[in-house]
């Protein structure tokens, strides 16, 4: 069967020009891959602290899983942003897809209630000075299975977006009179595992920053030693994070890309892109060997969160670039005529600003009242 | 059709839509009701110094928090996931129409979330002032998503003038759109009392403060029941005449009318009783007993919502079985196998010989061996009927419906549903295609049953 067969290509229009959905996509999947990273990887590194580590390694543990219950909103939240762009403007590819593998991206809503009622009962109610019970131990781990198994099912879902090549197989090997029973994943495409694992390694990453960040800036009750641990451990997880990210990356660049997609990025001026991604991750372990070191403190954690931020931002937009170029052989997005709906769109963009206006207020009289000594 | 159909057996795939969106609906309502009620009682405890009420209240916070940011939220996120699956073109016409309202409403979901937060966690920490403020923030914002939600919901029942003039604001503003929101907000303020009814109910054992919940939370209720009132009755009035047809069609429509009815007047009865009339009769029983019968009033008005726009999805814009209106004449010319993208591939990779010049010819179709034509059928079936139709059993299942007739008398039926049913999406392909699905049902018919004694009683061989 040819896989083009099975791509609409009638031209229905976008509402927005195609650069502005792919800003807000890209933004949104990084603003999603922040706190995402930190239930993908950051879950089961606390539960791994909390079992092999000694005292310090635990109050790290205690502070990322006391953490968990506001990541996780903030992370399926701006998990919408992204979602509601990709429908916009890639829903050709969208869609089948997910439907393909239905059942499996179904399951992704009832895992997350789980283990997000998971974290929360970690969480909640744990006293400094009680030791953990075996249930709060069992909801950690239950939540660390159940996310890793929904990653592993959203790699599927987008990495069976591009291949489209192999739409026929998983769709006629999963189907009763031509329609899809939804029981198809994506386990023959070969840059399925390289994507999921690279993944995780941005995410060691980002906990690693994170580690950082939060004892510089929310952990000043801490002792000195935690924090020496800090300065200590969050190199090391940082260094597994390149040293994994490094080898899943060549595994799916190397050895799974075609190689004209690989001809493509490595030429004109994408090859910069390419280069960059492959570099930037080192750049917050750097940070922390140094800086870190010898002059820790707010300024130098600040450098480092925002170091790995931007380690997640150039990913972003590498992925959307390959998304793109493999559509591309089967459709031309960006050529999908447009009608740009303008006052609904400065509608969004007010009331964008507005929003943010009222979340900063609302912060700022939180830290105002916790910097208060009367209260 | 232009996406490949996700057969679920026995339920449809659309079935799953209405009951991750029931589950949501009810969570999602108190999610807008309870926060106004947390703002509103906060202020008052802190005027009243009530310092008994404020424990309850942030009590109730904690749970509120603990059902609507997670179960609440991960159920809506559900709501999209199913539609993607079982309603792909629905769901593209609607997020190409709305994507700039879905995003305007993303904004005040995240500023929903960062304020029950802080209202909360911050509880005891702020002023009080800034407190109350923040809870009201939360309340605006919950019920600023309602209605920019309900814009989208209400244009699925009734477009108004948007086929015509496709203008983002045609489309939100459309002739539901008033009226919804109206019973929404009312749904929103009574489950809300319910919730706290029956959350105070379990969690409390001070009874004068549970009557003093009791009294408080009557008027929000009874404010909710004005509105759903009012709001039902508009809904009712603005429904397209084709729509309101069909609620007398149906048998089921017609006992979910009643139920809805009658479990609506028990709510408003229970609430005159207890809360007004007798604050103190405050129990676990009666409070749930109030709340089930919310969360059935609740229920059963979202199915009718969704059963009167038979035969569409988003009424006069998609047909149920993902197609546009305007396909439908093309689709009769050259053959709906051969104008879905999927059933295209399918039968070219399945079917060969009926292919000339590359594409299906439906003269070609009735020359294939009897078990290629059913399979055909029941390809026909799967794509075109099954968003409403089980197979054999199972959700309005269409063998059932079938029994006794013959397939021409069957392909007959197919080609003029509009004689009959107008309910019905109309016939999508061609004649052959229908003889084709006509053989297909014909097929799967169960035979009449027996046990009926049409001609008397036996009786007893002499």
């Amino acid at each position: 069967m040819d896989p083009h067969s099975l791509v609409d290509t009638a031209a229905a229009g976008i509402p927005a020009p195609f650069w502005f959905i792919q800003f807000f996509k890209v933004l949104g999947f990084t603003l999603h891959m922040a706190p995402m990273n930190l239930w993908f990887a950051g879950i089961i590194v606390a539960m791994l602290l909390h079992w092999l580590g000694g005292e310090p390694a635990r109050r790290c543990s205690r502070r990322l899983m006391r953490q968990m219950p506001f990541i996780v909103a903030l992370g399926v939240n701006f998990g919408i942003v992204p979602l509601l762009f990709i429908q916009l403007a890639y829903f050709k590819f969208f869609y089948p897809a997910t439907i393909l593998m239905a059942w499996f991206w179904m399951a992704i809503v009832g895992l997350l209630i789980p283990a997000y009622y998971g974290v929360y009962y970690y969480a909640w109610g744990w006293k400094d000075d009680e030791a953990l019970t075996p249930g709060k131990q069992a909801a950690g781990w239950l939540s660390a299975v159940l996310f890793i198994a929904i990653s592993f099912t959203y790699a599927n879902a987008m990495s069976l977006m591009t291949n489209v090549e192999g739409w026929p197989e998983v769709w006629q090997s999963h189907a009763v009179a031509g329609a899809a029973l939804g029981t198809g994943l994506n386990l023959g495409d070969p840059t399925l595992w390289p994507r999921w694992l690279l993944m995780f390694g941005l995410a060691l990453g980002t906990t690693a920053a994170w580690m950082v960040v939060d004892a510089a800036w929310f952990a000043a009750r801490e002792s000195e030693a935690y924090h020496a641990w800090v300065r200590r451990s969050a190199p090391k997880l940082a260094a597994l994070s390149v040293i994994w990210a490094a080898a899943a990356g060549s595994w799916y660049v190397f050895g799974t890309w075609p190689g004209e997609l690989r001809e493509t990025m490595f030429g004109g001026p994408l090859i910069l892109l390419t280069l960059a991604t492959g570099a930037a991750g080192g750049a917050p372990l750097m940070l922390m060997l140094t800086l870190g070191q010898t002059s820790p403190g707010r300024t130098t954690a600040t450098w480092i969160g925002l170091a790995q931020f931007g380690v997640l931002v150039i990913n972003a937009i590498s992925r959307q670039t390959v998304q793109n170029l493999e559509i591309g052989e089967f459709f031309d997005l960006a050529a999908q005529p447009t009608s740009v709906q303008w006052s609904p769109l400065v509608m969004f963009l007010v009331v964008f600003v507005v929003g943010v206006a009222v979340v900063a207020w609302m912060l700022a009289q939180v830290v105002k009242a916790s910097a208060s000594p009367t209260r | 059709m232009h996406y490949p159909w996700w057969y679920v057996p026995y339920l449809t795939a659309p079935m799953l839509i209405a009951l991750v969106a029931v589950i949501h609906m009810l969570v999602s309502h108190y999610a807008v009701g309870g926060g106004l009620f947390l703002a509103m009682e906060t202020g008052y405890a802190y005027k009243k110094k009530d310092r008994d009420y404020l424990a309850y209240l942030r009590r109730h916070a904690r749970f509120f928090v603990l059902l609507t940011v997670v179960f609440g939220a991960i159920t809506g996120v559900g709501i999209w996931w199913t539609i993607g699956l079982a309603s792909p073109l629905a769901t593209e016409v609607l997020i190409r129409t709305f994507v700039f309202g879905w995003a305007t409403e993303w904004v005040f979901f995240v500023v929903e979330i960062i304020s029950a937060f802080i209202f909360l966690y911050a509880w005891g920490r702020l002023p009080e002032k800034t407190h109350v403020v923040i809870g009201w923030i939360y309340g605006a914002a919950a019920w600023i998503s309602l209605v920019l939600i309900t814009g989208i919901t209400a244009f699925m029942l009734n477009p108004g003038d948007w086929p015509e003039n496709r203008s983002f604001w045609i489309a939100f503003f459309n002739p539901q759109f008033v009226p919804q929101v109206v019973a929404r907000t009312g749904g929103s303020l009574l489950l809300a009392s319910l919730y706290v009814y029956l959350h105070a109910s379990i969690v409390l054992k001070d009874l004068k403060l549970r009557e003093l919940i009791s009294r408080r939370s009557m008027r929000p209720a009874l404010l909710g029941a004005i509105l759903i009132t009012f709001g039902g009755a508009g809904w009712y009035v603005m429904l397209p005449p084709s729509a309101m047809a069909v609620l007398p069609s149906a048998a089921v429509l017609n006992i979910f009318m009643g139920l809805i009815v009658g479990m609506t007047l028990v709510v408003f009865l229970g609430l005159y009783f207890g809360p007004y009339r007798h604050p103190n009769w405050l129990s676990p029983g009666f409070a749930g007993m109030l709340l089930v019968f919310g969360f059935g009033a609740v229920s059963t008005g979202e199915f009718i919502r969704e059963a009167v726009r038979k035969p569409y999805v988003v009424y006069n814009v998609v047909l149920a079985n993902q197609i546009l209106p305007e396909e439908i004449p093309w689709l009769q010319g050259v053959g709906f196998l051969r104008g879905g993208t999927w059933t295209r591939a399918h039968v070219a990779a399945a079917y060969p010989q009926v292919l000339g010049k590359g594409d299906i010819m439906p003269a070609r179709l009735l020359a294939l061996p009897r078990a290629d034509r059913l399979a055909l059928g029941r390809v026909l079936f799967q794509y075109h009927c099954n968003d409403c139709h089980a197979e054999q059993s199972g959700y309005s299942a269409a063998a059932p419906l079938v029994r006794g007739r013959s397939p021409e008398a069957l392909a007959d039926m197919i080609l003029h549903f509009r004689r009959t049913h107008f309910y019905m999406p109309p016939w999508s392909g061609t004649p052959e295609e229908a003889q084709l699905l006509g053989e297909y049902l014909a097929e799967i018919a169960p035979p009449n049953p027996t046990g009926m004694l049409l001609n008397g009683p036996r009786k007893e061989a002499k």
